[in-house]
């Protein structure tokens, strides 16, 4: 038990320029303490997130993965989040047939006032991994 | 079902009822080639060649959509091309239409109830036992000795979408070709041939019989393959032997980017980017990437993955990549009730959004 408490997972967070990001900076404006061990990266929309970018961070390293962007009709390119959601799911069908956690990987829309689901998110999503323990796939050195 | 029809035409006759009566202005189909050991697919512009011709040589030198794909992607052919395709042929064509990579104007689809294919290395035309047992095996409804494992495990080798389809399993090879005509043009075909419709042929019943044991051939395989996958470990063991040549993704009729992002420069490291890999792990194996190669592909191409078996019969170093990628694939497919090449109105699911769908997906 004690060695979960020390474990630090790395996670990659990605968030979209239009909303995750603005939830990011909201939270900041808000002064919310969140988890410090995540490593967010911006992109233009959450559609554009190539299942390999997970793929390759959850083979290198990464602990867990987690994607933001606009909620449902809210997507500044319209659709970009329907086409992030799609391919999550295909993500996740493959992550289980091979045998990975695909709960390493987490979908959730953070809009851009959105500062504490943002806060709540990354401590939810740190709590997490932390429960599931070190992504068995990172330490290899033969991938 | 459609309504099958005794054409009182053997293969050679046929070919040539196209050429005479369809006017078409070339056939594509299996051809042996000069040296007498190997056939490839074939464009004849003219009945002068047709005897070289095999349609049903078991053997796929090359996903055939890619080769019509390369003749209609542009422009369609001005004048008819009739081309003869496996199923999974076909299927692989129809999705390769959806991403606009080919078209279907002014061809005539000609399938047939498919009994597999060896691996291409293994199977020769002088091989008269393997090819009398392979002749025995579809006439009697049954998977061939030596097929390969992924077309043991296809269960779907009818022609669907086809224009003409040709019944063969259950068939002896003598016989004159029982037709069927799916289609409008297809129909538009019959009457150009002349075919008497009266003279109907009932549907045999070794088709069913084969479907019987590749579904159960299929169940074992997607055991198989989720045994052998299982976790981190189960990965990387069967994808240890790859040498990182991506001669899958060429062969692959569903892979039709010009240049692939694993070829790409975002695969083109510095050396500085190895050192901090090596500090972060302590070694690392050469070549990169091997992993993330594989599941990075499946994520692109997986959800229209045919199940041809071309990726498996070319791989230098004997990973059962099909049957992976088949068995990957259809579950992924399974989210979007989504079968490839079976539909051409179903759109491509990942072209294809809803607002309100998936929510389980999302966390």
């Amino acid at each position: 038990m004690d060695e979960k408490k020390e474990f630090t997972p790395s996670i990659i967070y990605g968030l979209c320029s239009w909303c995750g990001t603005g939830g990011s900076e909201t939270a900041g404006a808000m002064h919310l303490q969140y988890a410090e061990n995540i490593r967010p990266f911006r992109v233009p929309c959450t559609g554009a997130i190539d299942p390999v970018y997970i793929l390759r961070a959850l083979i290198e390293g990464a602990d867990g993965f987690a994607v933001s962007g606009c909620h449902p009709g809210d997507c500044h390119f319209d659709s970009g989040n329907y086409r992030a959601r799609r391919r999550t799911a295909v993500l996740k069908s493959l992550l289980d047939t091979f045998g990975l956690d695909s709960e390493r990987v987490w979908l959730r829309w953070v809009g851009h006032g959105e500062g504490k689901r943002f806060a709540d998110t990354v401590n939810e999503f740190n709590d997490h991994i932390k429960e599931m323990g070190g992504n068995p796939l990172a330490k290899r050195r033969d991938t | 079902m459609e309504t099958m029809i005794d054409s009182r035409m053997i293969m050679t006759d046929f070919l040539a009822a196209l050429f005479d009566k369809l006017d078409v202005a070339a056939v594509a189909a299996m051809s042996k080639l000069p040296s007498g050991e190997k056939a490839a697919y074939t464009l004849f512009t003219d009945k002068s060649g047709l005897k070289e011709c095999v349609p049903f040589f078991p053997a796929m030198p090359a996903n055939a959509a890619r080769a019509i794909s390369k003749l209609t992607r542009e422009e369609a052919p001005s004048k008819t091309v009739a081309v003869f395709l496996r199923p999974c042929e076909l299927r692989a064509l129809t999705e390769l239409i959806k991403i606009k990579q080919a078209s279907l104007d002014n061809l005539l689809i000609i399938s047939y109830d498919c009994s597999g294919v060896f691996p291409f290395q293994k199977i020769n035309l002088s091989d008269e036992t393997k090819l009398n047992a392979y002749q025995d095996a579809v006439s009697t409804g049954k998977n061939s000795e030596g097929i390969r494992p992924v077309c043991a495990a296809c269960t779907r080798f009818t022609p669907r979408g086809a224009d003409i389809a040709i019944s063969i399993v259950g068939r002896s090879a003598d016989q004159p070709l029982v037709l069927s005509f799916p289609s409008e043009k297809g129909q538009t075909a019959a009457k150009q041939l002349g075919l008497d419709v009266s003279k109907t042929v009932e549907a045999s019943p070794a088709v069913e019989s084969l479907a019987r044991e590749r579904k159960t051939a299929e169940e074992a395989l997607t055991e198989q393959v989720n045994e052998s996958l299982s976790g981190a470990q189960g990965l990387v063991n069967i994808f240890d032997r790859c040498i990182s040549c991506h001669a899958c993704s060429y062969v692959c009729p569903i892979c039709y980017c010009k240049n692939c992002y694993f070829d790409s420069q975002t695969f083109e490291y510095f050396p500085e980017s190895y050192f901090t890999r090596m500090t972060a792990k302590g070694t690392l194996r050469m070549p990169v990437d091997r992993v993330l190669f594989h599941l990075g592909r499946l994520s692109h191409m997986g959800i229209s993955c045919v199940a041809c078996g071309m990726c498996e019969d070319v791989c230098p170093v004997n990973i059962p990549v099909s049957q992976i990628f088949k068995t990957a694939g259809s579950k992924a497919q399974a989210v979007f009730d989504y079968i490839p090449g079976e539909n051409s109105d179903d759109p491509l699911p990942l072209l294809a959004y809803a607002e309100n769908e998936l929510e389980e997906f999302e966390d």
